[in-house]
């Protein structure tokens, strides 16, 4: 604060100041507040709304626990509150989301940084971001595209010869959300990793080879004790996105898969219930920074780590 | 010294133009409250149906000199949602749901009432303002919706794979011969509508919609059902775009759709029919904001849609049938031939209009839809 007095004297860092604090106040934290509010009230008519039936409870978050179904899950059977379940899958599958964008951006992060030729990286990384200039949305479209019935990569295939019969792409359970979400956030991932690596001085790499390590060795002992902080990075960001995604669930979604953030979705839309839907919303936010807290400490990351 | 006197006149400069572009943008938003209460309307309506900005607003303009400003939306789950908004923040003076909400829309007490003496109430359709219908409008005795155009939700059927019982059936849809195309909770009222008819309920589908225990003892019933049958479902559908995705990208047979889906596809090999148990029904029109600004030209603009021409525009629009005496004269003449090819008298007769669904149904119908989905 006494830099940026001193720097740019008081009339622009009051201003600066009111603009940050503007956008804290207005775009952060008072819908968050007025959804929270929401979230512990019954939906109610409007005209019955502050009467005596709008008192604060927790029946709202209960809901959750509504609507039990049947699931059957390595030979034994279970009772199971569809919506729980929902939730239960949301994580599962970002989960998997994570560790295969993990898979896929760590040995590209490492070229990027160690092999590569320097004057390379420029285009490579341009060739990266075109994506990112894509929207969201016709991005999950094209996939939605490429996996339809009738669509490109089927009529690859049939022609091929390696397959008789045109496949369901889309309708195999969580198949394409977990594609679209892969192809949608891997760059999350892989940036991060990148820039950890990049930090790492290549004599130590090199040391290793010189001293006869194998390179998974190298890897193992170096190159990934490193670059931890940037993967718990790219891990958490591509994690949150993937479970508070709406967009690419709803386009790339079978008929049996269903994300949390549909159905939250289906309670602020479809039940026309907005404070149920806050309080779901509000169980997501909540359970998720839970459990990306357990994963941090069973890994053994800081928050102060990934915040460099 | 200097320095800081430099400093100085940039932060009078970035201050002066911050003001600057205030005093700019005032008369913008000052006009735009001085418009509102002149020659316009703001009708928020239904995305995807551009016959409407390009011919009957017009058309509209040209016979009153008011003004359309559209807004659309892609279903009335979200115009409800901005109607909610609206009530607080004003910007809408028309929205067009269907008429089985405006019992919903009226208990959160978000519409105002029409003056019959300012509309044509003689202009409509027998059975469409009047009757049942006519009382449907008008919840506490006062007339809160009038009829903009009405349509139905049947089989569209691939006529070269579909395989069909004789007569079409809305079992035809839980037929694992056929892959299909449906929304959740028309699949499961459908697989109500056909338990029933085939005499598998234990009392009529019917008394869901007004007794809340029926309602979860045949839905219960109708989402056992439809679980079992789920395996040909290869696509849910929201809105037009999905349903005809399904049938042309994802090679569905049968579906449960909108009559416009069906005008679509007519000639890519499919078929709109009528199942023996009656088509799905359902009929849209205008509701007027409790807090509109423009309430005089929000009359006109009901009006007009009342007239042959503009009722027959509407109608064309969302390719369905208009609500005005003497408007199937001015129709399209080939949404005209595909209404007549699928609705004879007999299947007329059959329509099944969506019952009122209160919230309360509305918040357990999304629960079943969801344990559709799920399972």
């Amino acid at each position: 604060m006494q830099d940026l007095l001193r720097r740019y004297g008081p009339g622009l860092t009051l201003i600066m100041g009111l603009m940050v604090a503007f956008w804290l106040l207005m775009l952060v934290i008072i819908p968050n507040m007025t959804l929270f509010e929401q979230s512990f009230r019954p939906y109610l008519p409007v005209r019955e709304v502050g009467g005596p039936n709008d008192t604060y409870s927790l029946d709202n978050y209960l809901k959750v626990f509504d609507g039990t179904i049947e699931r059957s899950f390595l030979g034994f059977t279970f009772q199971i509150p569809v919506h729980v379940l929902t939730f239960w899958l949301t994580i599962w599958y970002s989960m998997v989301v994570t560790v295969i964008c993990f898979f896929m951006a760590y040995p590209l992060a490492y070229y990027m940084a160690k092999i590569v030729n320097p004057r390379s990286l420029p285009t490579l990384i341009l060739l990266l971001f075109i994506p990112l200039w894509v929207s969201e949305v016709l991005r999950a479209f094209a996939w939605w595209i490429i996996l339809a019935f009738r669509g490109p990569l089927n009529w690859l295939l049939l022609n091929l010869g390696l397959i008789e019969d045109p496949i369901r792409w889309t309708n195999m359970g969580y198949t394409g959300v977990v594609i679209g979400l892969i192809y949608t956030y891997v760059l999350f991932m892989l940036f991060p990793i990148y820039n950890a690596i990049q930090s790492l001085d290549t004599n130590q790499i090199e040391a290793a080879e010189d001293l006869g390590a194998p390179w998974w060795k190298i890897h193992w002992r170096i190159v990934l004790p490193h670059s931890k902080p940037g993967i718990a990075a790219g891990s958490v960001m591509v994690f949150m996105l993937s479970a508070g995604s709406l967009l690419v669930p709803s386009i790339l979604g079978s008929t049996t898969s269903q994300w949390f953030t549909q159905t939250i979705n289906q309670w602020f839309n479809d039940a026309l219930d907005w404070n149920t839907a806050s309080a779901y919303a509000f169980l997501l936010l909540l359970l998720c920074t839970l459990f990306v807290s357990l994963a941090m400490w069973v890994f053994r990351v800081k928050l102060s780590d990934i915040a460099k | 010294m200097k320095h800081s006197t430099s400093a100085f006149s940039r932060r009078r400069f970035l201050q002066g133009s911050a003001a600057g572009a205030g005093i700019l943008a005032a008369p913008a938003i000052i006009s735009s409250k001085a418009l509102a209460s002149s020659g316009e309307v703001n009708f928020t309506g239904w995305a995807g149906y551009p016959a409407l900005a390009e011919k009957v607003f017009p058309a509209f303009e040209a016979a009153t000199g008011i003004k359309v400003n559209f807004k659309e939306l892609p279903d009335q789950d979200t115009m409800f949602g901005e109607a909610r908004v609206a009530l607080e923040a004003g910007g809408i003076d028309v929205i067009e749901p269907t008429i089985d909400r405006v019992g919903a829309w009226h208990a959160n007490g978000l519409l105002g009432a029409w003056d019959e003496s300012k509309l044509a109430m003689d202009n409509y359709l027998p059975g469409l303002a009047d009757g049942a219908a006519g009382e449907r409008s008008r919840p506490d005795g006062v007339l809160k919706y009038v009829p903009s155009n009405w349509g139905t939700e049947a089989l569209v059927v691939n006529t070269a794979e579909a395989k069909l019982s004789t007569p079409p059936s809305l079992g035809d849809l839980f037929n694992p011969e056929n892959s299909v195309v449906v929304r959740p909770h028309s699949a499961l009222a459908a697989m109500g509508r056909w338990l029933d008819a085939t005499g598998k309920l234990p009392r009529p589908w019917m008394d869901g919609y007004t007794d809340m225990a029926a309602m979860t003892e045949l839905w219960d019933i109708a989402l056992a059902e439809a679980v079992k049958a789920k395996g040909n479902v290869v696509q849910w559908w929201s809105g037009e775009n999905e349903a005809n995705a399904g049938f042309i990208a994802n090679g569905a047979t049968v579906g449960l759709n909108w009559d416009s889906t069906g005008f679509n596809l007519r000639n890519e090999g499919f078929a709109y029919v009528a199942p023996v148990e009656g088509a799905f029904a359902w009929h849209q029109g205008f509701v007027l904001m409790k807090n509109a600004a423009n309430v005089e030209q929000a009359h006109e603009f009901a009006k007009f849609v009342s007239t042959p021409e503009g009722a027959a525009g509407w109608a064309s629009a969302f390719s369905s049938n208009p609500v005005a005496k003497g408007a199937s004269d001015l129709m399209n003449p080939d949404v005209a031939a595909f209404y007549n090819a699928t609705f004879n008298d007999e299947a007329l007769s059959k329509l099944w209009w969506w019952p009122d669904q209160s919230a309360e149904f509305l918040a357990r119908r999304a629960e079943y839809a969801d344990k559709y989905r799920a399972a």
